[in-house]
């Protein structure tokens, strides 16, 4: 399994989990020229724009560690195009991290940081 | 959703009212601050959005825009972080109905959501109450000086869930202890300082100190090492008359705003005396900074300047002082904006005759050169000598005056006659806006000093004699009046001009 079949799967274990909840998944890596989402959601009218973040291990740091300003950044310019794309700019809007570590290949632990970050 | 609430700031010594205007609309969650906050302002963010989590309230994941008002006032420090705070409660509906229109909040937050104290709430208390807002709401340590303030009801506070609960009517806030604004809170603090009881001799500097007190004036004083100069200086507050009600509101409106207030007492008590080392900075004597803050000059204010080994100051330090001790207030200009502090201080100066410090003393030879002592003398310039009104040598003490075991006079005696000449000046300036003999101006002076024919013609004669200038005769005048002040007399005598001259033209340096 190379790093991008590692960041799929993790994805894949992240929509199940949304699915799960009650969201309603509307794009899987939504992507333009700023930037990518992961997963966008819908829940109770909010809008969740979700980065997962998967890890075999603690060694290189935790997954929302690596959710860094500059990454936030990003995922908030992309986020803009998406509401401007779709006329959604009213809408209730929240960005969420998923971070995935799978140091066990049956045992992913999973952890869904909400409202993580703002601008 | 939009909320708006009263804060308040500090523009150089008055308070300001500020409008804390805060909208909460859909989109992206951030939270804008806008209106010209500085640093301590824009990080008040990360406050506000801890403490209102950590008392148990929501902080709204949406887009807030915090703007405050007046937009071309620079506001700075933490004291908007209370009216931010209740401003975004407010807009997400988690207040209820208040008027917001009628109370103001200071006060900077912790994380945990306590309110901490600020600096500068006694002059936004006295804004409010000319602006008419009824209420205020305060840290618990600034409540003692906010309720100096009358017709303003102060509530104090410890956190922000105490603040809700007061706008719930469910609270008063943290009632006062005792009582805050003792009118005797205006007298000096007995006992705890010294006491001119302990200084042997020195007859002519303890006389020239006790003019000086009593009207204001400047001094300087010359003598060898450890002749007492230092000693002396340290025993003025304990002869200073009491602070005026007007004067102690002034001072410690100042105090307040320089964040020298202390959580103990509401107003300052006793006068202040500042002596500032000689490596002080001319920013730190007259007031500097980027946004300015008071200097020495002004937190002497009504109080004592004494500048220990005068010559060893820098001549750039020295002549800043010109213009606060000619004028009583001094101006500090910086791009933004210009603030006037006032600085009406009686100046204390002490050095020695000479680097080695033994010219002129009878028992040591004096080991320096002409060149010397010139170059050494030459530190203070004329125009700052210009204006000093007394000159007093100090002596080295002989053994029988030290060791001769009498008591000297206690500093309670000389203080009752030091306030009942600044009584006599109250009195006779009760129209105007000035408290002591050093303040008049020259039309004041004329209009207030009767001077008998015999004083007249003796100050005409030096005046010509000594080639005088104006000022010298303005500031011999007044020296003399302090003096007739102290003997009780309604005119200016021969004997009390006498002694105005020789204070001020014998040569101590």
């Amino acid at each position: 399994m190379n790093g991008v079949d590692k960041g799929r799967c993790g994805e894949d274990l992240a929509v199940a989990f949304l699915l799960d909840r009650g969201y309603r998944i509307l794009n899987r890596n939504w992507r333009v020229k700023s930037g990518e989402i992961d997963i966008i959601a819908e829940i109770n009218g909010w809008l969740v724009f979700c980065e997962v973040k998967s890890r075999s291990s603690l060694c290189y740091g935790s997954g929302a560690e690596a959710v860094d300003g500059r990454k936030q950044q990003r995922i908030i310019r992309t986020a803009m195009l998406y509401l401007q794309r779709y006329h959604r700019f009213n809408n209730l809007c929240r960005f969420d991290v998923i971070e995935i570590l799978m140091s066990a290949p049956d045992h992913p632990e999973l952890r869904h940081i909400k409202n993580a970050f703002g601008a | 959703m939009f909320a708006k609430t009263i804060g308040a700031g500090v523009f150089g010594l008055n308070g300001v009212l500020l409008t804390v205007e805060v909208d909460i609309s859909n989109g992206i969650p951030a939270l804008d601050i806008v209106g010209l906050p500085d640093t301590a302002v824009r990080e008040s963010k990360e406050r506000v959005k801890a403490a209102i989590r950590n008392s148990g309230y929501e902080f709204p994941c949406r887009r807030i825009t915090v703007n405050l008002a007046p937009a071309d006032l620079k506001k700075d420090g933490s004291g908007l972080d209370l009216p931010i705070a209740l401003g975004i409660l407010a807009a997400a509906g988690q207040v209820g109905e208040v008027d917001f229109e009628s109370i103001a909040f200071v006060g900077e937050l912790s994380l945990d959501a306590h309110v901490r104290e600020i600096a500068g709430v006694l002059p936004m208390a006295m804004m409010c109450r000319e602006q008419g807002v009824k209420a205020m709401i305060v840290p618990a340590g600034n409540a003692p000086e906010a309720r100096v303030v009358d017709h303003v009801r102060i509530i104090a506070v410890d956190s922000l869930s105490m603040v809700l609960a007061v706008l719930r009517g469910e609270s008063q806030g943290i009632t006062e202890e005792g009582d805050a604004t003792p009118p005797g809170a205006v007298n000096r603090t007995e006992g705890k300082t010294d006491d001119f009881r302990d200084v042997q001799g020195q007859f002519a500097a303890k006389r020239a100190l006790e003019i000086a007190a009593a009207g204001g004036h400047n001094l300087l004083m010359s003598g060898p090492p450890g002749a007492g100069k230092t000693m002396l200086a340290r025993r003025i507050p304990s002869i200073l008359p009491p602070m005026t009600m007007d004067e102690a509101l002034e001072v410690s409106k100042i105090y307040s705003v320089a964040g020298l207030l202390g959580s103990t007492g509401a107003l300052m008590s006793h006068r202040p005396f500042r002596s500032p080392h000689h490596t002080v900075s001319a920013a730190a004597m007259a007031g500097g900074g980027r946004i300015p803050r008071p200097g020495e000059v002004t937190l002497a204010h009504h109080g004592v300047l004494f500048l220990d080994e005068l010559p060893e100051f820098p001549r750039q330090v020295l002549e800043v002082l010109r213009q606060p001790i000619e004028d009583g207030q001094v101006t500090v200009a910086r791009v933004s904006s210009s603030y006037t502090y006032p600085s009406l201080f009686m100046l204390i100066g002490s050095m020695n005759p000479c680097p080695c410090g033994f010219s002129g003393d009878p028992s040591h030879e004096c080991c320096c050169s002409d060149m010397e002592i010139k170059r050494y003398l030459r530190r203070i310039s004329g125009p700052l000598m210009d204006r000093i009104d007394m000159n007093v040598t100090v002596p080295r003490l002989k053994y029988e005056d030290m060791a001769g075991g009498h008591e000297a006079e206690p500093s309670s005696v000389i203080a009752l006659r030091v306030s009942a000449a600044r009584e006599r000046q109250s009195h006779r300036l009760a129209d105007t806006r000035i408290f002591c003999n050093a303040q008049m101006s020259h039309r004041q002076l004329q209009e207030n000093c009767h001077i008998s024919s015999e004083a007249q013609s003796l100050l005409r004669a030096v005046f010509e004699k000594m080639k005088l200038n104006a000022r010298s005769y303005d500031r011999i005048i007044k020296v003399a009046q302090t003096i007739a002040d102290l003997a009780r007399s309604e005119e200016i005598t021969a004997v009390h001009m006498a002694e105005a001259v020789q204070l001020r033209l014998s040569i101590a340096r």
